[in-house]
């Protein structure tokens, strides 16, 4: 048990460790775009007719530290975002980022996660019960639905359901809120509301997640179901769902875990493009908006940034679960004891 | 001891392919009396684990047996007809309860996520009416006697902590622990180093002498049943071509193949003799030659005869039999 808290932190130490590097990368990356946020906020004044000098500037940068050494800026920005959690303020806007983003990050969260939930209550069961049930006309359905999920686009999608919607009932389902709720603190009814459009951009990202996590758990489950010791635990007198559940579906678990990480990244970088189709007011679209439109570094380090955090969070929580599963891994990582 | 304990009539096994139907097994008849160890010998692909997986009904979903095949396993208080058996308590009986199987790689019999401990006391409750307890007792007791140092401490551990002759013996160990009437052992030691093999299957010979079960001990190695089987079947692409006791099958072979077998055997007394294998490939499965399967690499071959005739299984006394023209005393007579 002290061994296995150890071992929680040390990967926590090796989460945060990465945290910290990917900080610096988006810290670059958020360097590297041309003019920094004195120039650009004074260039974009400059648009609204005022007049600007370059002494102007300058006065700007030193106001914003935009003077001192590349590495104290980043070791500002990133001990602000470690123990405050404030990622500072946008360039254009003159907002705090974190109130730009308000709710709008875990709203996009909650979306993805709900997708990855959903993908794989229904991946998991179905997955199981294909790879184990010898009915070719049942498993045909199943990899044309899987790769008709693989194959068409998300936005496609999109598309075609609002098509749909819209000629049939005359809603095109985009939005998160209805226009009463949108701008009004949390209620149970806003709560309500928008669980009632959450399902739509859920079920987008879930479709082509489920297909994916369909096809990793039949592959990874007709892959132990053959195994010697399934068959074995046959010659044993185990059968029926104890035998399938207690021996290849226990040990297909490991890789399945394994794969939530990788999902989970594939589905973040869906959310934008169907954020945009189904015009969502959240963090996936305010990202390509923050690039594409105003430019704004500081928020879009600060959303590509808690994305990243986002996945190494999840993958900290499946390396855990990994090693209460599997032996295996525990004994690798703990040595002999 | 002589009572009967297992008998295999007419044994057919065709798998279902991509390619055709593929015949593994064809037409195999033995008997297994009680306490007696039969070796089944032949080459990779002669049908000898998929004999053995027959008796316990652990062949693949695409398999399917001949209508006229019978495998009667005549346990304590009646027969039950394995290839037919749907009623729980007679598939108990033959996965685990009075038969039971040890195979090839120790490693890959062990599920790697469970400890051993909890597969073996998850097929005592299975199987009989101890409690969790009395099974653990019993657990560490069968591993205690297969030679496990330090028994408890093996129990809470799991197949990859353990060596390969180590995991070998706890399978044993787990496949006696329900005293089966018969074990069924597939390769038992061929993954194992030759010391750890000699070790292991010493160890057998005791148990099983203990014990006083029947042994199914399939194998490739003649060496292995020299040493442990009282009477042996040889295995050829499906059928067996040659039966007999030990002793007859060693020093007087009467198949052309079994004596293949025998002259491919290294003599330690005669280094410098070179190796005669048996000459040839084992045909594929999907194209059996016509006549005797094995004329396409028999060295007594006659011509015009082994390859359109099957041959039948001649009694040669003594509960010897072989089924080869060439070997067919009447043949000797008529010729």
């Amino acid at each position: 048990m002290l061994q296995f808290s150890r071992f929680v932190a040390v990967r926590f130490i090796m989460a945060i460790i990465t945290l910290l590097m990917v900080s610096f990368i988006v810290f670059s990356l958020m360097e590297l775009v041309p003019a920094n946020c004195a120039e650009r906020y004074l260039a974009f004044k400059n648009t609204q007719g005022e007049q600007v000098s370059v002494a102007d500037i300058r006065a700007e940068e030193i106001r914003m530290g935009l003077d001192k050494p590349y590495v104290t800026r980043w070791v500002n920005w990133v001990s602000d975002v470690f123990v405050r959690g404030d990622f500072g303020t946008s360039c254009i806007l003159r907002v705090r980022v974190n109130d730009l983003l308000g709710t709008k990050f875990w709203i996009s969260l909650g979306i993805c996660m709900a997708s990855l939930l959903l993908a794989y209550t229904i991946a998991i069961p179905v997955g199981i019960y294909s790879a184990t049930t010898n009915k070719p006309g049942l498993n045909n359905v199943l990899r044309f639905v899987s790769y008709l999920g693989l194959a068409m686009p998300n936005f496609l999608l999109a598309l075609m359901i609002m098509l749909a919607s819209t000629i049939l009932f005359g809603d095109s389902l985009t939005g998160l809120f209805s226009k009463e709720y949108r701008d009004v603190p949390w209620s149970f009814d806003r709560l309500m509301n928008f669980l009632s459009h959450a399902w739509l951009p859920v079920f987008i990202l879930g479709w082509s997640a489920t297909a994916f996590a369909l096809q990793t758990v039949r592959a990874l489950m007709s892959d132990e179901y053959n195994k010697l010791y399934v068959t074995a635990a046959r010659a044993r007198g185990l059968s029926g769902r104890q035998l399938l559940w207690r021996y290849p579906a226990r040990h297909a678990l490991g890789p399945i875990i394994n794969s939530l990480g990788f999902d989970l990244n594939r589905i973040f970088n869906e959310l934008p493009i169907i954020a945009l189709i189904l015009t969502l007011t959240e963090a996936g679209a305010l990202l390509l908006e923050s690039l594409a439109r105003s430019n704004d570094q500081q928020l879009a380090g600060a959303i590509i940034f808690m994305l990243t955090a986002s996945i190494i969070g999840l993958n900290f929580f499946t390396d855990i679960m990994l090693a209460v599963l599997d032996p295996r891994v525990r004994r690798g990582i703990l040595g002999n004891a | 001891m002589s009572r009967s304990l297992l008998s295999v009539d007419n044994l057919t096994v065709k798998f279902k392919t991509d390619e055709g139907m593929v015949t593994a097994v064809d037409a195999v008849s033995f008997e297994l009396k009680q306490g007696e160890i039969l070796g089944l010998v032949g080459e990779s692909g002669s049908g000898k684990s998929v004999t053995a997986k027959s008796l316990m009904l652990l062949n693949a979903g695409n398999t399917t047996y001949g209508g006229d095949s019978k495998i009667v396993l005549h346990n304590e208080d009646r027969d039950i007809d394995v290839l037919s058996a749907k009623e729980q308590r007679d598939m108990m009986a033959i996965r685990g309860g009075a038969i039971s199987m040890i195979f090839q790689e120790p490693m890959a019999s062990f599920a790697p996520a469970i400890t051993i401990g909890d597969q073996m006391v998850e097929q005592l409750l299975l199987h009989g009416s101890m409690n969790k307890r009395e099974a653990r007792e019993l657990s560490i007791d069968m591993l205690n006697r297969v030679g496990i140092s330090d028994a408890k401490a093996r129990f809470n551990q799991y197949a990859f902590e353990l060596s390969g002759g180590m995991r070998q013996r706890a399978m044993i160990a787990m496949a006696l622990s329900t005293q089966p009437k018969l074990l069924i052992a597939d390769e038992p030691t061929t993954a194992l180093d030759v010391t750890i093999q000699a070790q292991v299957l010493d160890l057998m010979k005791d148990l099983i002498a203990e014990f006083g079960m029947a042994v199914l001990l399939i194998t490739h190695d003649l060496g292995v049943i020299a040493q442990t089987a009282d009477r042996v079947a040889v295995m050829y692409l499906g059928k067996i071509v040659e039966t007999g006791s030990v002793r007859q099958i060693i020093r007087a072979p009467k198949h052309p193949y079994t004596k293949g077998l025998l002259k491919a055997l290294p003599d330690l007394d005669d280094l410098g003799a070179p190796l005669t294998p048996v000459a040839g490939d084992i045909p594929s499965p999907l194209e059996r030659p016509a006549g005797c399967v094995f004329h396409t690499r028999c060295p007594e071959i006659i011509a015009g005869r082994c390859n359109t005739i099957i041959p039948e299984i001649t009694d040669l006394g003594d509960g010897h039999s072989v089924s080869c023209l060439a070997a067919e005393p009447s043949m000797v007579t008529s010729a």
